[in-house]
């Protein structure tokens, strides 16, 4: 109903900016003007928030074994095309979209501070504000209990944005591509080794033919991969207790359970996915001072770089599929078989069907054919933290046995009724919040803590 | 936890009189520090590993192995690295603080990347030196994440510092707790055996036993827990008709035996230890990867953490206070020392009275002892490192030894450097690619090593700045901090010593 409303009035609309003050929208054919401009950062960043629900779901809501099953079964029925249109489409993307605008919003809030003389400088607010992230991302992970948390380590990554916020979009968006380019080395090195290793298998494989007496190395080269074989296999006496606790465990049972996956994940990701991010921070601060989150393109740029992104992006990612099917039906074949992983192009696929995706939002944004979407959007973006941490709310008390138990009970496809209708539910929301508060409940908190002081809320 | 409320910056009258000239005493503690932190890690660069030392520990705890080993573990380990994190807090006050830095850039710019050069230095030590005990890497990111608690009065920070110390101790007795669980299944699988025995009266059903026996053994190495067959463990031995373990059991039971087994000596870890360490360059390269990756990712994460950043807070909140400048009186330093010491020693004491008990016999220890050994390590290098501290303040003040202190000071004015040339030197010296000594040398004649190194080390330092300002590497961090040449030769520019 709110959502009707604001449809029909555009014209008065009074919109809060991050900077604190609020300007307004115009939906007539003028100029960009600043209010819009910010709106339009916010409009991508409700997209990226929604959709990152879309890649989150199943770790919320469906058991591990899914995913051998789906890999290895029948590509087709609901369940195979929500899959494949979902993988392909979106894998990777949201999250990378996400990174991208906090590495913008990191400028973003450098830009718009001015510290007061003796006072803490913009600095120390960001570092502030930054370790505050950190412990919201604790807070997701060990008490919401969503062990796919991304705030532990946009905090911990974002402290290393700083000292490049000055430097011209052009270096920023070159050292994003040379830590992607790490993160492709390490993968290949490591692709590297399983080869070897592979090779190893084989030639004690071939030894053992002829019947010779096989090394004290091979008979272990021949255990190695052996073991790494089974160990990719779906494994019951893993997921089972996994199931078992998620569905009808209590509030302790699952804190517990998901202590040492939670520790587990934050170090390895910290440690090697932090290029991963990384990446995207940085070309999301390149990409953001060259204006093109903030309408300044022109339209046949964009244009440009959604064709340049689906047109390459699409295939490739496809292909990216079809190898994850491949390889989970025969790992070993796919290892012979394959000099470079297609784990290589992840990182391209990613980067190329995020910058579509970005294009897309803002030339829908800039023609303006929805108005209301855009707007509805852009109040979802704006309380994207609350949001975030609402998603977890939600979907933990949904699926987790503390709550409504229906872990693991709703078949692949099914989970996406259930993200249409947080995402239904988000965007109405959200616009009813703001049109009565200047932030989202969680905004407020991390301001108030991050400035130590009470900030006002109310319109 | 986090940050003051802007308004009470203004009150730091203890900051403000800090001058870029050089804290004397920060000098000498930093090359006390630097060269003692040489007494610990020349166990993993030698070759006298965590295995060895269990080898003295379980014996008679008699003979001058097993004591220069207690003397040195309860003098020396741990605080030593909480000496230098101490420093290092120390250090992040003085350099935000100071006024007169040879670059436009924000003193917030030039700490970060300070920080994140450290951080680099750091990975370099790692893993291209080769040295899997850097500290390097761990000080630079709590640098920039301890940046947000600059404006921190002096209380707010020794409490952080007293929190962190306190989680360390939690997450101490945590492992152990989860180690008293597993002894606890193993004791109740053991009690279902008891039963099966007790109820075998015909040769079928010992047969069975004795198979899964076979079964547990075979699986030792993979316990393999399966949830499906998990029932009460009491419901089992009377519902079930067939009297062997069920895989969890027989999994819980190999788990505890494994645990066992690890906490003894084991001479053939020791000798495939030696035989890696002695190999060539890219042959360590990819042995060593995966434990500088574990110390500089999960140690860090579970304990490196609030190891450093409880001795960092307390550095800041000590700056503040004065402590580095002479601020207490002498008897204040004495008092600080004596009690921090006599209790210091005392959880020393206790902890590797404790140590020896685990290794002993560790199913004692686990069921007897309500602690686990280290228990209190945080809180006894966290007084440790003060006491130290406070001490050497006191003999600063009496001039007696000032020639000592003049070496030492010159030894901390190039601590980075020493740090590395430490690294350098040990892994030439003990690693296959350069001597191999790795192994080779006693305990004994390890610290007749670490006394020529000190001898080097001070040497070097005092010559060095006769004719330079400051160390190489010292100079190298600053020219890529300000990106710009430095001038490192002596009377050339006086304030670049700061």
């Amino acid at each position: 109903m709110d959502q009707h409303n604001s449809a029909n009035n555009p014209q008065s609309i009074a919109v809060p900016l991050e900077g604190g003050g609020t300007g307004h929208i115009n939906t007539g054919a003028k100029p960009v003007d600043s209010g819009d401009r910010i709106r339009s950062i916010d409009a991508i960043r409700g997209v990226a928030l929604l959709g990152i629900l879309m890649m989150n779901i199943p770790g919320f809501g469906i058991n591990w074994n899914f995913w051998h099953g789906m890999l290895t079964g029948p590509k087709t029925g609901a369940d195979y095309y929500t899959f494949a249109t979902v993988f392909t489409l979106f894998e990777g993307t949201m999250r990378g979209l996400f990174s991208m605008l906090f590495g913008a919003g990191m400028v973003l809030f450098m830009q718009n501070k001015e510290s007061m003389p003796g006072g803490p400088t913009v600095a120390e607010y960001y570092y502030r504000r930054l370790l505050w992230l950190v412990l919201f991302g604790l807070f997701n992970a060990y008490i919401l209990l969503w062990t796919g948390d991304i705030l532990f380590f946009y905090g911990m990554l974002g402290m290393l944005l700083f000292p490049f916020r000055k430097f011209k979009p052009k270096w920023l968006i070159i050292i994003g591509l040379a830590c992607m380019s790490i993160t492709l080395l390490k993968g290949q090195l490591g692709w590297n080794e399983l080869r070897e290793q592979r090779k190893n298998y084989n030639e004690a494989k071939a030894a053992e033919k002829e019947k010779k007496t096989l090394t004290p190395e091979q008979q272990g080269a021949i255990a190695a991969w052996t073991e790494m074989e089974k160990n990719r296999k779906p494994d019951s006496t893993y997921y089972n207790p996994n199931l078992r606790i998620r569905q009808q465990g209590t509030y302790g049972k699952i804190f517990n359970h998901f202590i040492p996956m939670n520790a587990g994940g934050e170090t390895w990701w910290l440690y090697h996915g932090a290029w991963d991010m990384l990446t995207m921070m940085f070309i999301g601060m390149g990409l953001y001072l060259l204006g093109f989150f903030s309408n300044k393109l022109r339209t046949s740029t964009y244009l440009m770089w959604l064709l340049i992104g689906y047109g390459l992006g699409i295939p490739i990612a496809w292909s990216y599929v079809e190898a994850m099917f491949a390889s989970t039906k025969d790992f070993s074949g796919y290892v012979d078989s394959m000099r470079v992983s297609h784990e290589m192009l992840e990182e391209f696929r990613r980067l190329l069907l995020t910058i579509g995706h970005a294009s897309l939002v803002m030339l829908v944004f800039r023609s303006r054919i929805v108005p209301w979407l855009m707007r509805a959007l852009a109040n979802v973006g704006q309380m994207a933290f609350t949001n975030y941490l609402m998603q977890s709310i939600i979907c933990t008390f949904y699926f987790h046995g503390y709550g409504f138990g229906n872990y693991d009970k709703l078949r692949f496809h099914q989970l996406y009724y259930v993200v249409g209708s947080v995402w239904l539910f988000q965007l109405i929301v959200s616009s009813i919040w703001l049109r009565y508060f200047r932030f989202g409940p969680f905004e407020w908190l991390w301001r108030s803590l991050t400035y130590w002081k009470r900030q006002p809320m109310k319109k | 936890m986090s940050s003051t409320s802007p308004t009470t910056t203004g009150a730091k009258p203890a900051l403000t009189t800090i001058d870029s000239n050089r804290i004397f005493s920060l000098d000498v503690l930093r090359g006390v520090a630097v060269l003692g932190i040489l007494i610990i890690s020349i166990w993993e660069f030698g070759g006298f590993i965590a295995n060895e030392q269990t080898f003295y520990r379980q014996g008679t705890h008699s003979g001058g192995n097993y004591k220069l080993l207690t003397v040195v573990s309860i003098l020396f380990e741990g605080k030593m690295r909480a000496l230098f994190a101490l420093l290092f807090g120390a250090g992040i006050i003085l350099f935000l603080q100071k006024k007169d830095h040879p670059s436009t850039a924000s003193t917030a710019d030039l700490y970060i990347r300070r920080n994140m050069w450290l951080i680099f230095f750091g990975v370099f030590n790692a893993f291209v030196l080769l040295w899997p005990g850097d500290i390097l890497f761990h000080l630079g990111i709590l640098g920039i994440l301890l940046f947000a608690f600059q404006r921190m009065s002096s209380r707010g920070l020794l409490i952080a510092a007293i929190i962190c110390t306190l989680i360390y101790c939690g997450k101490n007795y945590w492992n152990y707790a989860d180690d008293k669980k597993a002894y606890g299944k193993y004791k109740a699988v053991l009690k279902v055996e008891e039963q099966f025995k007790k109820d075998s009266t015909d040769k079928a059903k010992t047969d069975s036993i004795a198979k899964a026996k076979d079964s547990i053994a075979g699986k030792a190495i993979t316990p393999v827990i399966t949830d499906t067959t998990s029932k009460k463990i009491g419901k089992d031995s009377t519902d079930k008709k067939k009297d062997t373990l069920t895989k969890k059991q027989a999994g819980e039971k190999s788990a505890w035996e494994g645990m066992a087994k690890r906490a003894k000596y084991d001479s053939t870890a020791t000798e495939n230890e030696y035989k890696s360490m002695r190999a060539s360059y890219g042959k360590l390269w990819n042995y060593l990867m995966g434990r500088s990756q574990g110390k500089e990712a999960s140690w860090f994460y579970r304990l490196g953490i609030w190891d450093l950043a409880s001795m960092m807070f307390l550095g800041m909140a000590l700056l503040g206070w004065g402590f580095f400048t002479n601020r207490f009186s002498a008897q204040k330093y004495l008092l600080i020392a004596v009690l921090t010491m006599a209790l210091g020693f005392f959880l020393a004491w206790l902890r590797v009275d404790l140590l020896n008990t685990k290794i002993v016999d560790y199913a004692k220890y686990i069921d007897k002892k309500p602690i686990p050994f280290n228990q209190f390590v945080p809180i006894e290098r966290f007084l440790l490192a003060t006491g130290y501290a406070s001490l050497i303040m006191l003999l600063l003040r009496t001039k007696f030894l000032n020639w000592l202190w003049q070496a030492l000071a010159a030894v901390g004015r190039l601590a980075f450097t020493n740090y590395i040339m430490q690294s350098l030197i040990c892994t030439f010296f003990f690693y296959g690619y350069g001597f191999g000594f790795f192994g080779r040398l006693s305990q004994l004649e390890l610290y007749l090593f670490v006394i020529e190194i000190w001898v080097i080390q001070t040497v070097f330092s005092i010559f060095w700045l006769r004719y330079y300002s400051m160390g190489p590497l010292e100079w190298l961090w600053r020219c890529l901090v300000y990106r710009k040449w430095l001038p490192i030769k002596l009377k050339q520019d006086e304030t670049a010593i700061a």
